[in-house]
């Protein structure tokens, strides 16, 4: 075993492929989230329902954005050797994940009553948040993975890839989240 | 990476963050205008430039010092 990987460390060479390795995977979400986006418009065009709850939207799209700043805090912290203020701000990133699951619960349920799965346009909104919310929950988990590893002093200044590849992982889910808000509840 | 440049990172994405809210506050206006597909799909598009370069550090894959 290469001493740098005995003492959980990436060389240059394996973080630079790492890195490859997630951009590549970033790029074939992608690819995932733009055919069901592009079902959306091919669907309805431009069209969606009056009764769309726009401050639920808007509320959960800043609290999305909100957990992207605390999740750069935290691999900011880690990368500074400040461990508490990564692990407080990976706390932070899990609560906020949590709000805007709630908040798309909520959304649901005003959903199910006045565009139901089974029309054309509550196919692609429950399709689009579900897909996106297996994302979220997915992320949120990870992200307890290295609050529980940070907390037994895992991780440190050069030798933070988990933290790194988890957090963009995150930002990935922002990204998402920044094309299906407009396409759900702003165009039309 | 220097401990005492941490505030100063953290900083930058505070104003990050600023921007993004800004920008999501003109989507909602933008909504309203005339040709609002487009106008929503550049601001995304700026938007996701941000979180790429600012947060994800899309920059490091062809400068890996950074």
């Amino acid at each position: 075993m290469h001493p740098a990987e005995a003492a959980g460390r990436l060389s240059a060479h394996e973080l630079q492929n790492a890195r490859l390795g997630l951009w590549l995977f970033i790029v074939s979400e992608a690819a995932l989230f733009s055919a069901f986006i592009a079902a959306r418009y091919l669907n309805l065009g431009t069209s969606r329902p009056e009764e769309l709850n726009q401050l639920l939207g808007l509320g959960i799209t800043g609290v999305l954005l909100l957990s992207s700043l605390t999740a750069y805090r935290a691999e900011t912290c880690i990368a500074h050797g400040d461990r508490p203020g990564f692990l407080r701000n990976v706390l932070w990133t899990v609560l906020l994940a949590g709000v805007f699951l709630v908040g798309v619960v909520v959304e649901w349920g005003e959903g199910f009553h006045y565009f139901p799965p089974s029309t054309r346009y509550g196919t692609s909104f429950f399709s689009l948040t579900g897909l996106h919310g297996l994302h979220v929950l997915s992320g949120a988990v990870l992200l307890l993975g290295i609050y529980l590893h940070g907390r037994r002093g895992r991780y440190g200044p050069g030798e933070y890839w988990p933290v790194e590849g988890v957090v963009k992982y995150w930002h990935f889910v922002d990204v998402a989240w920044v094309f299906i808000y407009p396409t759900l509840y702003l165009v039309g | 990476m220097r401990p005492d440049r941490l505030p100063e990172k953290l900083s930058v994405g505070g104003r990050v963050f600023g921007a993004l809210g800004v920008l999501t506050a003109v989507e909602w206006f933008a909504a309203r205008w005339p040709g609002a597909l487009l106008w929503l799909t550049l601001i995304a598009l700026g938007k996701t430039a941000l979180i790429a370069e600012y947060f994800m550090h899309y920059s490091q894959l062809v400068r890996p010092e950074e």
